[in-house]
C-alpha cells in the first residue's frame, strides 16, 4: 500500500447494522479511466452504499501531456498549435484566447482590424455550436437517447467542412493566430456558412422535440446533480455549469473582447442548478450563437486578415522575391519569432466550457517564459463531488455529462 | 460606484501596509505582491469586504537564478464588482527544496485542486491544505516537472514503466536540459545489452 493511498478505506464502523443484525457495507468501486461515460480518461473512485454514492474522488492526470512545459520551449507562434489540443472539441476558442493574450502582451490590440474581429467572432461561435453538439450527442448517448448522437454529428460535419474550407484542417485549425488570421477567407466561406445557418434552426427544433419535453429525459435530469450558486462561485465553476445555477455571468458581456460588444445576444441562465437546467442553457446557447454568426456574416467588413506590423505578422509570401525587408522579416519571424516586452498578462475568454484564461509571462525573449492555462473543465470537475454525493450511481453519469468536461484541458 | 482594481490596490495598501511588497501595473492589469505570512489575511479581506469571490487560478513561475526562486500567482475576480486582480508571493530561499506558502483553501474552497497542482508540478507546499497530494503526475513521482531544471523530454524510465523514474545521482544543476551523465554518456547506456557490431533491430545473437 502506498502512503498516498487514494481510495477511501473501508471500516466496519462505517457500516450501519440492519434490523436482523447484519451489516450493510459500503463498497469502493472504480469508474474509469477507460469508461464510455466518463468523456475521456477520467478515473472516479466511488464509495457507494447500495446504489447511493457516499463519496466520489476524481483522479485525473491520465491525459497530462505537459503542454505548459512544452510551450516554454517553443516560440509564440509555434506554441499556438499546442493550444488547439487542450480543449480538443473547441480548438478555435483556445486559439482565440491565446492570440488575445499574446496580442495584449505585444501591445498590438489596437492594430487588429474590424474584419479580423468579425471573423474571429463568427468562427468562435461556430466552434461553440460544434462543441455543444458533441456535448449534446454524448450526453444523450450516456443517458440512453442514442439517436441524438448521430444527428448532432451530422450537423457538426457541416461545421467542420466550413473550417476545412478556410484553413484546410477540420479540427486543429490554429487558424486564429496572434496578429490576425493565418490566411484570408475563401470565396466559398460565406456560402457555406449561410447554408449552415439556414439549415440549423430546424435541426435544433428536432433536438428539442426529441429531448426537452421527453418524460424519460426529464426524469433522468430534473433534480439531479444540483449545484448551488454559492458553491459554484466558491469553487470557480464557470460557463454553463455556473449559469445553470442562476448566476448571470458571461465574460463576453462583462469583459467583451474581439468586438463582442457590437453583437446583440442573450445569456441563458438556469434556475435550479440541476442537469436539466444546464442542458437547457447549452441548447439555448446554441441558438444565441447562431444569432451571433448571422450578425457577424451580415456585418462583416472588408479589410486585411492580419496586422500590417511586419514585426509580428509575416508579410505576404509573394513579396519575398521582390522586397529585401519582406525576406528579412519572414526569416526573423520564422527562425526566431517576435519578442514581446517583459511582463505578464492574464486574459479571460468565454470558451464553450467556461472561463478559459491564459497567463503568459514573458522575459523579453522569443519564447514564453511561462504559459499557464486556466482550464474551465478543471474547476468544473472539482464541483462534481458536490453534485453527486448522496445521489444515485446512475446520476453520476448524468452529472458528468452535464458538466461537459474535456480531459485534454483538465490535464493539459 | 463599482470597485476598480486600482482602488482595490490602494485599499489593501492602506489596510495592510506591511503586507504589500510592491505593486505592478502592466497593460492595465494590477498585481499586488504580498508577504507570504500576510497572504491569508489579505485574501480574507479581499473575499469578505471587497467581494472578490471568484478565484480563477493559482499557478507558479520558476525563476531559478533569482532568490526567492518561485512566484506563486493568484488570479482573482469579483463577480459583483466586475473587476480583476492578481496577487503574487515570492517564496523559495536558496537551497530550499520545498518552499511553503499558507493555503487559501479556507477562503476559496476551489483553491484545493489548484494548490495540489502547484505542489505537484513545482514542489511548493501549502500549509493548512486539507489533502496535499499529487494530482496530475503518478502518486509515486519524486520530482516536480514544471521546474526549470526538469528536462523537457523527461527522464528515461526503467523497464517496465510503472511510474518510477531514474533519479539524478549527481546534482544536475540549474538549467541543464539533457539526460547525460557528467562524463557525457547516456545515463542508461550501460543497461543496453546489444552487441555494437550487430545490426540494430535484429534479435540478440550470442
Amino acid at each position: 500500500m502506498q502512503k498516498q493511498e487514494i481510495a477511501t478505506q473501508y471500516r466496519l464502523e462505517d457500516s450501519r447494522p440492519l434490523e436482523d443484525g447484519q451489516h450493510m457495507d459500503t463498497m469502493t468501486i472504480n469508474m474509469g479511466p477507460q469508461h464510455p461515460s466518463t468523456h475521456g480518461v477520467l478515473r472516479l473512485i466511488l464509495t457507494i452504499n447500495g446504489e447511493t454514492v457516499l463519496k466520489v474522488v476524481p483522479d485525473i492526470g491520465y491525459l497530462h501531456t505537459g503542454i505548459e512545459k512544452t510551450a516554454e520551449a517553443k516560440s509564440y507562434h509555434q506554441a499556438l498549435v499546442l493550444t488547439d489540443r487542450m480543449d480538443y472539441l473547441s480548438p478555435l476558442n483556445n486559439n482565440l484566447g491565446y492570440s488575445l493574450a499574446v496580442e495584449k502582451l505585444l501591445g498590438i490590440e489596437d492594430e487588429i482590424s474590424e474584419k479580423i474581429n468579425y471573423v474571429r467572432v463568427a468562427l468562435a461561435e461556430l466552434q461553440r455550436i460544434a462543441s455543444h453538439l458533441v456535448w449534446l450527442g454524448t450526453h444523450a448517448l450516456d443517458l440512453g437517447a442514442m439517436s441524438v448522437f448521430l444527428y448532432c454529428f451530422r450537423e457538426r460535419e457541416v461545421i467542420l467542412d466550413i473550417f476545412e474550407e478556410i484553413s484546410g484542417v477540420r479540427m486543429m485549425t490554429s487558424y486564429i493566430c496572434p496578429g490576425g488570421l493565418q490566411a484570408d477567407l475563401t470565396p466559398n466561406f460565406e456560402k457555406k456558412v449561410r447554408a449552415f445557418t439556414s439549415m440549423f434552426p430546424a435541426r435544433l427544433r428536432e433536438y428539442h422535440d426529441l429531448l426537452t419535453n421527453n418524460q424519460l429525459w426529464i426524469e433522468r435530469t430534473r433534480g439531479v446533480g444540483i449545484l448551488r450558486a454559492e458553491d459554484a462561485i466558491a469553487y470557480g465553476a464557470s460557463g454553463p455549469t455556473l449559469r445553470g445555477s442562476n448566476v448571470v455571468w458571461d465574460i463576453r458581456k462583462v469583459f467583451p473582447y474581439s468586438g463582442y460588444e457590437k453583437f446583440d445576444f442573450n445569456i441563458p441562465v438556469g434556475s435550479n442548478g440541476d442537469v436539466y437546467d444546464r442542458y437547457l442553457v447549452r441548447m439555448l446557447e446554441m441558438q444565441e450563437s447562431l444569432k451571433i454568426v448571422n450578425q457577424a456574416m451580415d456585418g462583416m467588413p472588408a479589410g486585411p486578415y492580419r496586422v500590417a506590423n511586419p514585426k509580428v505578422a509575416p508579410p505576404p509570401k509573394w513579396q519575398i522575391t521582390g522586397s529585401m525587408e519582406a525576406l528579412i522579416h519572414h526569416f526573423k519571424l520564422f527562425t526566431e519569432g517576435y519578442r514581446p516586452p517583459e511582463g505578464e498578462v492574464f486574459v479571460r475568454t468565454e470558451a464553450p466550457k467556461g472561463e478559459l484564461g491564459f497567463y503568459i509571462v514573458s522575459d523579453g525573449s522569443a519564447r514564453p517564459y511561462r504559459m499557464h492555462v486556466r482550464a474551465p473543465s478543471f474547476a468544473n470537475l472539482e464541483v462534481l463531488p458536490l453534485m453527486v454525493e448522496g445521489g444515485l450511481l446512475s446520476d453520476v453519469v448524468a452529472a458528468i455529462g452535464s458538466i461537459d468536461i474535456v480531459l485534454g484541458e483538465v490535464d493539459r | 460606484m463599482a470597485l476598480t482594481a486600482t482602488a482595490t490596490v490602494s485599499l489593501v495598501k492602506e489596510k495592510f501596509p506591511q503586507a504589500v511588497v510592491e505593486t505592478v501595473a502592466f497593460r492595465d492589469e494590477q498585481t499586488l505582491v504580498l508577504q507570504p505570512e500576510s497572504l491569508v489575511g489579505v485574501c480574507i479581506y479581499l473575499q469578505k469586504s471587497l467581494r472578490y469571490n471568484f478565484l480563477s487560478t493559482i499557478t507558479a513561475v520558476d525563476w531559478p537564478e533569482r532568490v526567492p526562486r518561485f512566484d506563486v500567482v493568484y488570479q482573482l475576480l469579483s463577480l459583483p464588482n466586475q473587476c480583476v486582480l492578481r496577487l503574487k508571493v515570492h517564496v523559495g530561499e536558496r537551497g530550499e527544496e520545498h518552499p511553503s506558502v499558507p493555503s487559501v483553501c479556507a477562503v476559496w474552497p476551489g483553491a484545493n485542486w489548484y494548490e495540489r497542482e502547484v505542489y505537484d508540478l513545482f514542489g511548493i507546499t501549502f500549509a493548512g491544505h486539507p489533502d496535499l497530494r499529487r494530482i496530475l503526475m503518478p502518486p509515486d513521482w519524486t520530482t516536480h516537472p514544471l521546474r526549470k531544471d526538469y528536462p523537457l523530454t523527461g527522464f528515461d524510465l526503467p523497464e517496465p514503466h510503472w511510474g518510477g523514474q531514474v533519479p539524478y545521482t549527481t546534482d544536475p544543476g540549474v538549467g541543464s536540459q539533457t539526460l547525460r551523465s557528467p562524463e557525457g554518456r547516456e545515463l542508461n547506456e550501460s543497461r543496453s545489452s546489444l552487441n555494437p557490431n550487430q545490426e540494430p533491430g535484429t534479435p540478440k545473437r550470442e
